[in-house]
């Protein structure tokens, strides 16, 4: 290894820095250090001609490492690697020490601020001399795409792929396409129907000669990574089938919450207490029946069934508030002087056109009832022989503070939506993680909404978390779009910064197998030692401190580096007593 | 000169890490005697660089990972808590209170919460006094 | 014990002015900026609510809405357009029509053909009971004037005869108030099984149902003080005719030309100007729509008002006639103001608007009982 020769740079950020630390102090003291050829101070490192004192240092004074104290390497590591490396140097022979976010901002003595980032720029200085260069490396792309779920979303994110001329593989659990929306009669706000806007898409989707629709198919295991999985699907009994692909999108949808759980509403006891899915269908037929064929008189609608209550699902499902005023609009059309209550808890009309539904629906003649979930659910029970209805809803009214009795011949219990039971097998099989509601996690709640931490995975529609159609499409629009551009471009960067091991010393015990969550690591029978796949790995590090034997480096949080950093930290005045 | 608790952080980058740039960002004080160091993952923190640390003369080391349940790598900080067990029983048996080694959890918003921790810890230092580790190596080094 | 809902409630509600009450969404600034809410007696928003639900017991037995005197704050504030002052107004109808055990002011109310007929009826019997049937007991028109040129009124329309009606009027409509009224205490006091008031309370009370009769003071307290002056002068007027016509008619009804400076002349003067003062403004008020009392007009709101200015005018006209000594302008206004007069008191006081006069008064003293309840 060819000498460390180290430039040090003390940002004073204006007065962010300045003002706090001694910065004159901090170069003076860091430039007695052994190879460090020079330490300067300057306003803004990260202005432009911060940028170029370091390019013009490198080349004047041979540099070969560089280290800038300034804000947090969070915010301006990104720009400073590509300042060294437009020098010539690998972006990864530089270290970053933070003395804004963590010392100038937060500490009110200067000289105590002005010694720790003295021995943060140490401990940076130590580290950087272990650095290592790292080159970036990218795959080719596989350009067919398979989609699991065949309901909106998939069929949306299937046809936007497949318009651009690339191959979709379209798996189905059931027998057929459409998923939930086939099943409404109309959708809100606008009460358009659901099955004229779903029949055309379904109709291209099964004659596009891109897409390979597979129906009564589950994906049992996937294998490979971004760019080149694959996997192996039953066709009939006897036949079976491998698939290649280069991407995958996860749209396995959600389903109905059974709300048979919730003792008050006797849900499976009275024949007429049915879910906001059963009511779809009754719709479909044309007519508003109760279960002895007559019309009813007065029509209840409960809102957040198994929804926003810590027994049952804490969070809230989204569309039933605005299902449930659609109801009301199906109910008028069929039965114009039906008694329409909707006990709610809250109402939520939270998206485009929501509240101006929710507005026009108040005028439909009904009784909003509110009920607090902490408190108590309402409870339905069977109406006494002279009442003139078929049940009764007691109920303690929340905006009266009244405890009242609500006559009812037939109610509709909105039904949260919950994610499938055997969504752990498609988890399993593509490499997803779940949140604690059993919805898949997305890489970054509001930046990256649907990739997810595995590379070449995607989750669209309501398999993320409850959902509209609108956004479900939005979602699977926006996942075909990310996918074509990996497609187009032929190949993706992966991750620099992963693990490596060292056949020699490794022991073959397996631990890091066990511990990795990206199963990127395998062993090798035939050489006796893991191996790591640098494709599938994320660089966490976790198996290198795992590794007993020290046989795998993390590359860029090697042990050598942190531990050179801890001595940097401890080797000026920071040591107490 | 008077006692002066040093602690040494490790912060994984993708929560702690980010709530303690968050207490700078939100210029909140706290006790200026901790020295932070970044690394991808709680998960990453080896047995090697506790023990360091306190070799080194630090009075604490503080480790903090995400949230259970919201690690950027899945479960890295669970294998982290699981191995901090294990540790703060070792450095116990070696002669360095428990306390001195602390693992808390602080997320991306947490700012506050990790200013009131190095506060907290610092507090808790002071009443412990110096790592008694720390005078027994020195008196190890001036024998050789 | 919970609260049958009554789904049907809001049908029967609607007739009496109700219009879109789902528009209130309780943020409760109406009851907030209320100057005559108060902890215990809280409103609008909560009567809303019950109306919203289809409340009705706890709705009958609410006094809140007499308790309010329509400043039109709450509407002015109301984010959301709900209207909770013409809301309490709509209220103050229905529970007039609920206090009724006839039936006859639900009928008033919600129907206009119902309640015109009824009036036209009795200006009916009135003008055949000029017309036809004094005279033919021996009280006829005389084109006779008196030594001072007065017109002889007297004997066109009897004292003893008149008077003797005056009271079987009063005693009639004092008699359907007064039972309206026992109605009304049931349902708001005698209903309430949780609580009971002394007899010493209801004894020690009293006095406050003449004062707020005299003087109102509740509306002294909505913020704009000249509705309150303008209707204590209207109600004064209204008060002092109503004890001269009845008790004093002998006195009131003459033939002689009193001097300028007669009190019973300035009396009368008073009362005129009184009730003219507050008509007009009641009635440009409800023609300009400014001010949000005045924006929305029921059919008993006008019905009201013109039945009085008619009142006013021809009890005007009777005055300036008989004392110009002009006999058929004096009978023709006579008639016409007992063809008005009648049916205005004895649909409009018992059955309508004008039963206010009872209740607002008995609430507030029935609002204190419910201050000084005990738990039974």
């Amino acid at each position: 290894m060819e000498e460390p020769r180290i430039g040090v740079y003390i940002c004073w950020c204006g007065t962010n820095i300045a003002k706090m630390v001694d910065v004159e102090a901090v170069s003076a003291e860091v430039g007695k250090l052994p190879h460090v050829v020079l330490a300067k101070n300057y306003k803004y490192m990260c202005s432009d001609p911060g940028q170029e004192l370091i390019v013009k240092d490198i080349h004047g004074h041979q540099l070969n490492r560089v280290v800038v104290a300034a804000c947090s390497p969070r915010i301006h590591e990104l720009t400073f690697r590509k300042a060294v490396e437009k020098a010539g140097i690998n972006p990864y022979l530089f270290e970053m020490a933070n003395i804004r976010e963590q010392d100038s901002w937060v500490h009110t003595d200067r000289t105590e601020a002005t010694s720790k980032a003295i021995d943060l720029v140490v401990a940076a200085i130590r580290r950087v001399q272990f650095h290592e260069p790292l080159q970036k490396r990218s795959v080719n792309v596989d350009p067919a795409t398979l989609i699991i779920g065949g309901g909106i979303s998939g069929m949306v994110a299937a046809l936007e792929i497949a318009n651009a001329g690339k191959k979709v593989y379209l798996i189905e659990k059931t027998g057929r396409l459409g998923g939930h929306v086939i099943k409404f009669d109309l959708t809100f706000p606008h009460l358009s129907s659901a099955r004229q806007m779903i029949r055309p898409i379904l109709q291209r989707v099964e004659n596009h000669p891109n897409i390979d629709v597979f129906l009564n198919t589950e994906i049992r295991d996937v294998t490979g990574y971004i760019g080149n999985f694959k996997t192996t699907i039953r066709i009939n009994e006897t036949e079976s089938t491998e698939l290649r692909f280069g991407n995958i999108i996860a749209a396995v949808g959600l389903k109905p919450f059974d709300p048979s759980k919730i003792e008050e509403y006797g849900y499976g006891k009275f024949p007429d207490v049915i879910t906001s899915m059963e009511f779809e269908e009754m719709l479909g037929t044309g007519q508003v029946l109760t279960k002895y064929g007559k019309e009813p008189r007065n029509i209840a609608i409960i809102h957040c069934v198994g929804s926003r209550n810590k027994k049952y699902h804490e969070y809230c499902s989204r569309t039933c508030c605005m299902v449930a005023l659609k109801f009301v609009h199906q109910i008028r059309a069929s039965l114009p002087s039906a008694n329409i209550f909707e006990i709610y808890a809250d109402m939520r009309a939270y998206g485009k056109g929501h509240e101006e539904f929710y507005a026009l629906t108040t005028h439909k003649q009904i009784i909003f009832l509110m009920y607090d979930q902490q408190e108590r659910l309402p409870v339905i029970s069977q109406a006494d022989r002279n009442d003139n209805c078929n049940m009764v809803i007691r109920m303690n009214e929340k905006l009266s503070g009244e405890s009242i009795e609500v006559p009812v011949d037939m109610v509709i219990l909105m039904v949260n939506m919950e994610a499938h039971e055997n969504v752990k097998e498609v988890v399993h099989a593509i490499g997803v993680s779940l949140c604690g509601n059993q919805f898949f996690i997305e890489k970054h709640p509001k930046l990256d909404p649907v990739a997810t931490t595995t590379g070449g995975v995607y989750i669209v529609g309501t398999c993320q978390g409850p959902k509209d159609i609108p956004d479900s499409v939005s979602q699977a629009r926006a996942a075909a779009a990310r996918i074509l551009a990996t497609i187009a471009t032929g190949s993706v960067a992966v991750e620099v910064t992963t693990a490596s091991t060292n056949e020699k010393l490794c022991c073959g015990c397996q631990t890091c197998v066990k511990v990795c969550p990206y199963s990127a690591i395998s062993y090798n029978e035939e050489k006796r030692s893991s191996e790591v796949n640098e494709v599938l790995c994320k660089g966490c590090g976790t198996c290198g401190s795992a590794c007993p034997a020290g046989a795998i480096t993390s590359k860029h949080f090697t042990d050598r580096q942190i531990l050179a950093e801890i001595e940097g930290i401890m080797s000026m005045s920071f040591k107490g007593v | 000169m008077s006692y002066r608790p040093t602690i040494v952080a490790f912060l994984c980058n993708w929560c702690a890490y980010t709530g303690a740039d968050l207490a700078g960002t939100s210029r909140l004080r706290y006790a200026p005697n901790i020295r932070i160091i970044r690394v991808m993952c709680s998960g990453r923190i080896e047995p090697t660089f506790i023990l360091k640390a306190f070799q080194q003369g630090a009075d604490g080391v503080l480790i903090c990972g995400c949230h259970p349940g919201d690690c950027h790598y899945q479960e890295g900080n669970y294998k982290c808590l699981r191995r901090f067990k294990l540790i703060q029983k070792y450095v116990d048996q070696m002669g360095i209170e428990k306390d001195r080694l602390q693992l808390e959890w602080i997320s991306a918003s947490e700012g506050r919460q990790f200013a009131e921790l190095v506060n907290n810890m610092t507090k808790t230092l002071l009443i412990l006094g110096p790592s008694k580790i720390k005078s027994s190596l020195e008196v190890e080094h001036l024998k050789q | 014990m919970s609260i049958r809902v009554n789904p049907d409630l809001r049908n029967e509600l609607i007739q009496f002015g109700i219009g879109d009450w789902n528009a209130c969404y309780h943020c409760g600034t109406c009851t907030a900026i209320c100057p005559l809410s108060e902890e215990g007696f809280l409103f609008p928003r909560k009567k809303i609510r019950l109306m919203q639900m289809g409340l009705q017991g706890p709705l009958e037995s609410s006094v809140e809405p007499w308790l309010c005197y329509y400043c039109g704050d709450c509407t002015k504030t109301c984010p959301r357009d709900a209207n909770p002052g013409e809301l309490m107004m709509s209220l103050r109808r229905y529970l007039t029509s609920t206090y009724d055990w006839t039936g006859l002011s639900k009928k008033f109310y919600t129907s206009k053909i119902w309640e015109l007929a009824w009036i036209l009826f009795f200006a009916a019997l009135v003008i055949i009971s000029f017309l036809v049937i004094l005279p033919s007991f021996g009280y006829k028109f005389t084109t006779e004037l008196t030594a001072e040129g007065g017109v002889k009124l007297n004997s066109f329309a009897p004292i003893p005869i008149i008077e003797a009606f005056d009271w079987i009027m009063a005693i009639i409509v004092a008699t359907l108030l007064i039972s309206n009224i026992l109605r009304m205490y049931y349902k708001i006091i005698w209903k309430n099984s949780t609580t009971k008031v002394s007899l010493w309370v209801h004894i020690r009370e009293f006095w406050l149902l003449i004062f707020n009769f005299a003087v109102q003071p509740k509306f002294s307290k909505c913020d704009d003080k000249r509705y309150w002056g303008a209707h204590w002068f209207l109600m004064s007027g209204y008060t002092i005719m109503f004890i001269v016509i009845v008790v004093f008619l002998p006195w009131f009804q003459t033939e002689k030309i009193l001097p300028v400076w007669d009190p019973q002349r300035w009396l009368g003067y008073y009362a005129t100007f009184g009730l003219l003062f507050g008509l007009v403004i009641a009635i440009f008020g409800r023609l300009k729509k400014k001010d949000i009392k005045f924006r929305f007009s029921h059919v008993s709101d006008w019905l009201f008002l013109v039945m009085l200015t008619l009142t006013v005018i021809t009890g005007i006209f009777i005055h300036i006639f008989r004392i110009n000594g002009m006999p058929m302008a004096t009978y023709v206004s006579y008639i016409t103001h007992m063809a008005v007069l009648v049916p205005m008191i004895l649909i409009e006081v018992p059955f309508s608007k004008w039963s206010h006069l009872a209740y607002r008064p008995f609430a507030v003293y029935f609002t204190q009982l419910k201050k000084n309840a005990v738990l039974k």
